[in-house]
């Protein structure tokens, strides 16, 4: 029994001592692993910590949406962080499985026992392995967990939305005098904050505050100054405009809300940035006052908008045409509602840092809303519009009755104890109302901008037609374009603005934001508006570079090096399709679009496309070989079947050639390649001009002979080598023919050759009396006209016998048509 | 018809879009991979020769010879001999 027990710890020890090399081995392959494994577990306990932490938060009972969404953000940072420190053993994992398949497998049952220090590197390598995966799956567990917690976000935060909307508060508690003896208190805990505030301020930092509105107001001045001198002619309504275009209404309503709003936002930020600089504020006052100027800013801009919509003073520049009367008080009624609810949050803000009873948050949530709900209702059955006959006519239904019935049900919510709810409905109504209505002027502008003739209207378009040289069609094209772009714009702008009006959070935007561009997956579909857009802009600079290298190398490498513009031609056109198929390449994998998957698209529509696109495929190849070969270049004069003319242009798929009666002929390639092409000037310009002449027998057909080859010696364009030939072609039938035939360097002035050589001939046969005889072929008999006479009475006698003649004739026909039936006309042809 | 093969051939296309893991089975059996991806695990049987597009956005997979690996959503996990390797 001892005995055994010693074999076995000796065995024990000779095992370890026996492992202890290879072991030391297997750690010089992968040093650091263990380090490796020590860091990336800390990491994750860490981040588990974390995650507790957070849990913890989120189970603590009065949590709002924006803590329940940061909570979100930060969680998804952890699980982010889980999976990075899980990659941090993608490579030492991969060398270990490299090992353990150079090792093979274990010997089956049986077989040979392998070498001890093999076993023992392969158990080694397994034991690292199952510890990385015990870490890797401490990850995994953690990503789980996370992606509970979130769910668990996202249902707590309907609850949330659901239950504010739902809350009954009792009335009753609220309204009672106990909630104006508190509202009292609070005025006077408000007063003496502000108050005590106020002489701390004076007496202490009296300098600093003053340097400090100071310092905003130069700022608010130098914007709004500086935005009336650059835009103000433009965007500034002007009375003594008869009828403003529409676009003109537009621009200046867009412009005339946004420019001050701009301004004064400026004015009230650099203020408290300025008030905060200085160490002015103290304690609450910073929270009062930064929601006292944001109230402020909301107010003045839904004053401004609906001014510059509405226009009380200048009906010329309405954009809705209602009347005067109205017009005014529908911007006082929209400024009282964006007051009412401003000050409604103002309060809210004090409640909340004087910690005061919910009754009186209860009260006056309440009374903003009944009152906003019965501002609602006064829009609405506000008779706007003014009919011909002076009587006063209401909003369209469909306004009306949503106006209405939005007042209505906030002031019931209200009435029945949903105070949640109204002042939901109420701030939407205002805000989103706000903002759709901005947008929608945006939109308005746009497609007005976009219509035929609208750009070049706006000041834009007239200051580039007058600085530039671009065609009204140009202008109407990029009229076109700039609406696209403000459309793009405002959608872009206002979609997260209204959502963020809706109750949604930074976070959920930037979340949807970055799902849309990394890539939305519908099924086995996935699209990325990112890689999209990445490829198109790819290949835009791609197309861009490629048309600039194309023009640098036209234009001052070659033609400085005098490359024959038949090359240029070439090496012009096959630069500019490699770019543009380069660029196409390159934007296809920048757009994330995997090429192999092309491939095999092409693969299988090959067959189709063999068929179908054989014309088209072959024309291109032909075109290529066109380009390589160059049998003819720009400007050469071909012959190809009954075509002739000068080749304006060889395109990939066709050739131009221009007839020397002006017809472009458009010519596949393919035709060219295929068939007989005639070249007349492809290696020169040499050509022969052939004249024929005959002579009559009889005249002395040496001297005839001497006299041709003058001639032709004479003429200044025929070339003396070649030297000009006279050849005595034949015993005609009716004359000795000659043949003249002579070299011209310019074959396309063989024309002016040919006349100038066949009126010499016929000039100079005149003179030595050789007769060029003409063969009558048919005798044509002209009619000759009688000549004019000159007696007069005898025209005169002879007009009035004819006179007699038809006035007889007539009066026999007119006798004859009422004893006989009219006879039928004969048939057209 | 120009305008509907091109658009037909980018649809195509995009329907390879290399915005998530793909994996790809060289092997003559099925092969099955576990996906754990936003807090549940699923099966992924990939047939003879079959390629799988998954996990877009990131996620952990088991696979066949046991090892847990980690994923960003842009790898491709190809199996030949019942051994997975990770490009």
């Amino acid at each position: 029994m001892i005995f055994r027990l010693l074999r076995l710890i000796l065995i024990a020890i000779v095992a370890v001592a026996a492992q202890s090399s290879p072991g030391a081995m297997a750690q010089a392959i992968g040093q650091g692993s263990t380090q490796l494994i020590a860091d990336q577990t800390k990491a994750i306990q860490d981040l588990t910590a974390k995650t507790d932490g957070l849990e913890n938060k989120l189970s603590a009972p009065d949590q709002d949406d924006a803590g329940l969404v940061d909570i979100r953000l930060q969680l998804e940072d952890i699980s982010r962080a889980a999976l990075n420190s899980a990659l941090a053993f993608r490579s030492r994992l991969n060398d270990i499985n490299a090992r353990i398949q150079v090792l093979g497998p274990p010997p089956a049952q049986g077989q040979p026992p392998e070498p001890a220090i093999v076993a023992n590197e392969r158990a080694a390598l397994t034991a690292e392995k199952a510890e990385i995966n015990a870490v890797v799956a401490g990850a995994q567990n953690l990503s789980i967990r996370i992606s509970g917690l979130v769910d668990r976000i996202a249902t707590l935060r309907s609850q949330l939305f659901r239950s504010v909307l739902t809350k009954r508060y009792e009335l009753s508690d609220a309204l009672s005098p106990q909630a104006f003896s508190d509202a009292h208190d609070q005025f006077t805990g408000l007063y003496k904050a502000v108050a005590s505030w106020l002489t701390f301020a004076l007496k202490f930092k009296f300098q600093a505050m003053l340097a400090a509105t100071l310092m905003a107001l130069a700022l608010a001045a130098v914007l709004l100054i500086g935005g009336r001198r650059l835009f103000g002619r433009i965007f500034e309504a002007d009375a003594s405009v008869e009828e403003p275009s529409y676009l003109s209404r537009l621009s200046v309503a867009f412009w005339s809300t946004l420019l001050p709003t701009v301004a004064l936002g400026a004015f009230l930020a650099s203020t408290v940035f300025f008030f905060n600089y200085y160490n002015v504020l103290r304690g609450d006052i910073g929270e009062f006052l930064n929601a006292l100027l944001s109230v402020v800013a909301v107010a003045f801009c839904v004053n401004r908008l609906t001014n510059a919509a509405l226009e009380p003073r200048l009906p010329n520049w309405r954009l809705i045409p209602v009347a005067t009367g109205p017009a005014r008080w529908l911007v006082r009624l929209a400024t009282a509602m964006a007051v009412v609810l401003g000050f409604n949050y103002f309060l809210s803000v004090v409640n909340e840092k004087m910690g005061s009873p919910l009754s009186l948050t209860i009260a006056r949530s309440f009374v903003a809303t009944v009152i906003v709900g019965v501002i609602l209702i006064l829009m609405g059955v506000l008779k706007p519009f003014r009919a011909r006959d002076g009587s006063w006519r209401p909003w369209p239904a469909w306004l009306r009755f949503i106006a209405i019935g939005l007042g209505v049900s906030t002031i019931a919510a209200a009435l029945l104890g949903y105070i949640g709810l109204a002042l939901f409905v109420s701030i939407q109504v205002v805000v989103t109302g706000t903002t759709l209505i901005t947008a929608y002027i945006g939109f308005l502008s746009a497609r007005a901008i976009g219509e035929e003739g609208g750009f070049a209207d706006t000041s834009v378009g007239r200051w580039l037609s007058a600085n530039s040289s671009y065609e009204d069609t140009a202008l109407d094209q990029l009229g076109l374009v700039v609406s696209i772009a403000i459309n793009l714009m405002i959608v872009l702008v206002f979609l997260p603005l209204i959502l963020l009006m809706w109750g949604f959070q930074p976070g959920d935007i930037e979340t949807w934001a970055f799902k849309l561009a990394t890539g939305v997956t519908i099924g086995s579909v996935t699209i990325s508006v990112l890689g999209i857009l990445t490829g198109i802009v790819v290949f835009a600079i791609g197309y861009f570079l490629t048309r600039w290298f194309q023009g640098w190398l036209d234009g001052s490498v070659m033609a400085r090096g005098k490359v024959d513009t038949g090359v240029r031609n070439s090496i012009r056109l096959a630069v500019g399709y490699a770019g543009v198929a380069l660029a196409a390449l390159v934007g296809i994998s920048a757009a994330g679009i995997d090429l192999s998957n092309l491939a095999l698209v092409a693969g299988a529509l090959s067959l189709g496309i063999g068929f179908g696109l054989q014309n088209v495929v072959s024309n291109f190849v032909s075109g290529l070989i066109l380009l390589a070969e160059r049998p003819f270049k720009v400007g050469d004069w071909i012959v190809a079947g009954d075509i002739s003319g000068t080749v304006r242009k060889i395109s990939v798929r066709a050739t131009e050639i221009e007839t020397f009666q002006r017809q472009s002929v458009i010519l596949p390639n393919s035709n060219l390649i295929n068939n007989a092409v005639g070249n007349w000037t492809h290696r020169n310009k040499l050509g022969r001009v052939d004249i024929k002449v005959g002579v009559a027998y009889g005249s002395d057909v040496k001297r005839v002979h001497a006299i041709l080859l003058g001639i032709a010696r004479a003429h200044p364009m025929v070339l003396k080598n070649p030297e000009p030939f006279v050849l005595f072609a034949n015993f005609g039938p009716a004359a000795l023919e000659f043949e003249i035939r002579v070299f011209v360097a310019d074959v396309l002035n063989g024309s002016i050759v040919q006349n100038d050589i066949r009126f010499a001939i016929f000039d100079i046969f005149e003179d030595e009396h050789i007769e060029i005889p003409s063969a009558p072929r048919a005798v044509v008999e002209s009619k000759k006209h009688e000549p004019w006479p000159i007696d007069d009475d005898k025209i005169e006698a002879e007009f009035a016998e004819r006179e007699r003649l038809e006035a007889e004739a007539a009066a026999e026909q007119t006798r004859l048509a009422k004893t006989k039936r009219r006879g039928r006309k004969p048939d057209p042809d | 018809m120009w305008k509907s093969v091109v658009a037909a051939i980018a649809f195509l296309a995009l329907g390879g879009s290399a915005f998530a893991a793909s994996a790809v089975n060289k092997d003559a059996q099925t092969r099955t991979l576990i996906v754990t991806e936003g807090g549940g695990k699923t099966e992924l049987a990939l047939a003879a020769g079959e390629t799988v597009e998954f996990c877009p956005n990131g996620c952990f997979v088991t696979l066949p010879n046991g090892d847990l690996e980690a994923l960003t959503g842009s790898e491709t996990v190809e199996i030949s001999g019942g051994v997975a390797r990770i490009k």
